[in-house]
């Protein structure tokens, strides 16, 4: 039976219109990962205002006519608002938050705009600890994720580096020369200050890290004779050594199934590595599309890509799929780590004598300075 | 006569080491010190220390082990002075983003090993540096094997390994803070610190 052309033709265009509406969608998803959100913050004042300005522009959204989103509100007592997409009459949801202080209540209520927005998990009540070097020595600090309220946790006047978190952030591990001619590495409790030596072997101690489940440490120790990686239990027992070769290890990091651990080898040139925790043999990273070292690697929480740094000296913040391929390279800087939300990224970058920490949005590359203190900062770890 | 007590003491106490046992054996005779010339059969003198040519500790793949015990594990410890001017111009200098001895260095560390050699009371801490053209934590790593490099140097020209102390600095402790290669290759280095005991 000969269908009539007339609807033919509508069948065709209702087609067409139907296509070109999930098209759209499609392109909209996408501008909307990759490219920064437009809004605008109206009626918050002083530390509210500047607080969500802050942490909104961290997870890529910057304050843009015309917005895609409002966010408006007070703050006079405690913090309450709205977010409304544009165009729209009832707001997505509209909350009052009390407790804490007025800074804590606009990063609650950050954290549920970016929760609605980008549909990751809340990091604007998270803490870092770092290092940050004063003359010839160097010290660490804890503060929150954007570099406020600071603390200052040495006072050795000796050389530390590398901060990394115990777990629930009950502490730190941390690698210092307070010994006279030694590098050893650390425990440092943070509610009450108490300290004890976590691993002093002869030789190197360094570059501890805490698995994900807590239940293990990965370090570097030199004892074998050349710098190799060594997994222990948390309480410092059980040590067994992982690699056995000449050529040096650093950097390690863990998996999020806390089974693997993924390290720096220097053979030939700096490469990209990873092994069973239970030991055997290490495989390569296949990394392609950046050349020269790649080092400082820091893996995802969510287990799905491995952040590294690539360059020496002018170092590049990279990510690659966990199981190997085509890296990105995102912006200038080095040594990065994850925040708990597996999309920010904290890193440090070498600016005019002096290093500083910024914080990396990765799909939209979007760069925020985090609050300096005094001083060479670097070394960041995120309490996860 | 003598050349033979002495010979069957190298015996036994070469056995008594391979077998790991480290009390001080009961049936040898004292072996008194040696003067003149050193001899192929000799070495330690009285202390119960290891021959030169018998290193305690086996060589592994990855290097020799390190450990401090007996009596440099005591100075390392304890009260000693440490000389940064005896083998200044003895410093070991590295290329970039390497820790192997190059053969220019080489009669520094041959230097430093005639030294020790004549020398029965000091000891020798190695540091190990870069430049900045790093990550931290990665010249941590590198800087201790530069360091380990010379100490597998001396140890191969008979110098007791448990004599030398390694540390490493990375980046922090820079010769000089310049931003090219002239300052970079002063700062990737090897400096060596005559450790003495007190007098």
């Amino acid at each position: 039976m000969k269908i009539p052309f007339k609807i033919v033709l509508a069948g065709i265009l209702l087609a067409a219109l139907s296509f070109q509406t999930r098209a759209q969608d499609v392109i909209q998803i996408t501008k909307q990962t990759t490219h920064l959100i437009p809004i605008s913050i109206t009626g918050f004042t002083g530390e509210a205002e500047s607080v969500l300005e802050f942490d909104l522009s961290v997870l890529g959204m910057e304050i843009k006519e015309p917005a895609d989103y409002i966010i408006s509100g007070k703050d006079d007592g405690r913090v309450e608002g709205s977010l409304t997409r544009a165009g729209m009459n009832q707001p997505i949801f509209l909350r009052a938050y009390a407790g804490g202080n007025t800074r804590s209540q606009a990063h609650a209520f950050a954290n549920d705009i970016v929760k609605e927005l980008r549909q990751t998990p809340p990091i604007f009540q998270t803490k870092i600890a770092f290092r940050v070097g004063r003359g010839g020595s160097s010290e660490i600090c804890v503060s929150d994720y954007d570099g406020y309220n600071p603390v200052v946790l040495t006072h050795d006047n000796a050389l530390v580096e590398a901060p990394s978190w115990l777990p629930g952030g009950r502490g730190l591990l941390y690698t210092s020369w307070m010994n006279r001619n030694t590098v050893q590495i650390y425990e440092h409790n943070l509610a009450t200050g108490a300290r004890k030596v976590f691993a002093g072997y002869p030789g190197l101690n360094c570059s501890a890290e805490v698995s994900p489940d807590g239940q293990k440490v990965a370090m570097i120790l030199s004892k074998s004779g050349s710098p190799n990686l060594y997994v222990c239990d948390l309480d410092g027992s059980h040590l067994k050594q992982l690699t056995h070769t000449r050529d040096e290890d650093s950097c390690p990091c863990w998996s999020s199934d806390s089974r693997e651990i993924c390290f720096v080898c220097r053979s030939g040139r700096a490469v990209l590595q990873k092994i069973s925790v239970n030991g055997g043999q290490a495989v390569p990273v296949h990394v392609s599309g950046v050349y020269g070292n790649l080092t400082a690697p820091d893996w995802s929480p969510d287990g799905s890509k491995i952040a590294f740094t690539s360059g020496s000296g002018n170092f590049w913040i990279c990510v690659v799929p966990a199981g190997g391929g085509e890296a990105e390279k995102l912006v200038a800087g080095e040594d990065p780590c994850w925040a708990p939300n597996s999309r920010t990224l904290i890193f440090t970058q070498r600016r005019n004598e002096k290093r500083v920490l910024c914080l990396l949005d990765a799909p939209t590359k979007h760069v925020k300075d985090v609050r300096q203190i005094s001083g060479s900062c670097s070394e960041p770890s995120w309490a996860r | 006569m003598k050349n033979l007590s002495l010979f069957s003491v190298f015996i036994v106490s070469t056995a008594l080491l391979a077998s790991g046992c480290h009390r001080k054996p009961t049936s040898l005779t004292p072996i008194p010190p040696v003067e003149g010339p050193s001899s192929q059969t000799t070495g330690g003198v009285g202390s119960g220390a290891p021959l030169p040519s018998e290193p305690v500790v086996t060589a592994t793949p990855e290097g020799i082990p390190i450990s401090y015990a007996g009596k440099w594990g005591d100075l390392f410890n304890g009260v000693h002075n440490e000389d940064r001017d005896k083998f200044k111009a003895d410093t070991v200098y590295f290329d970039f983003d390497k820790s192997a001895i190059k053969p220019s260095e080489e009669g520094k560390l041959q230097d430093v090993a005639a030294y020790f050699k004549g020398n029965t009371t000091d000891a020798l801490i190695v540091e190990g540096h870069c430049d900045e053209r790093g990550t931290e934590k990665y010249n941590l790593s590198l800087g201790e094997r530069r360091a380990l490099a010379v100490r597998e140097y001396l140890a191969n020209l008979q110098m007791d390994p448990q004599r030398i102390k390694t540390i490493s600095y990375g980046f922090s402790r820079p010769v000089d803070p310049g931003h090219n290669e002239a300052a970079w290759k002063k700062n990737r280095r090897g400096e060596l610190v005559l450790v003495t005991p007190p007098k």
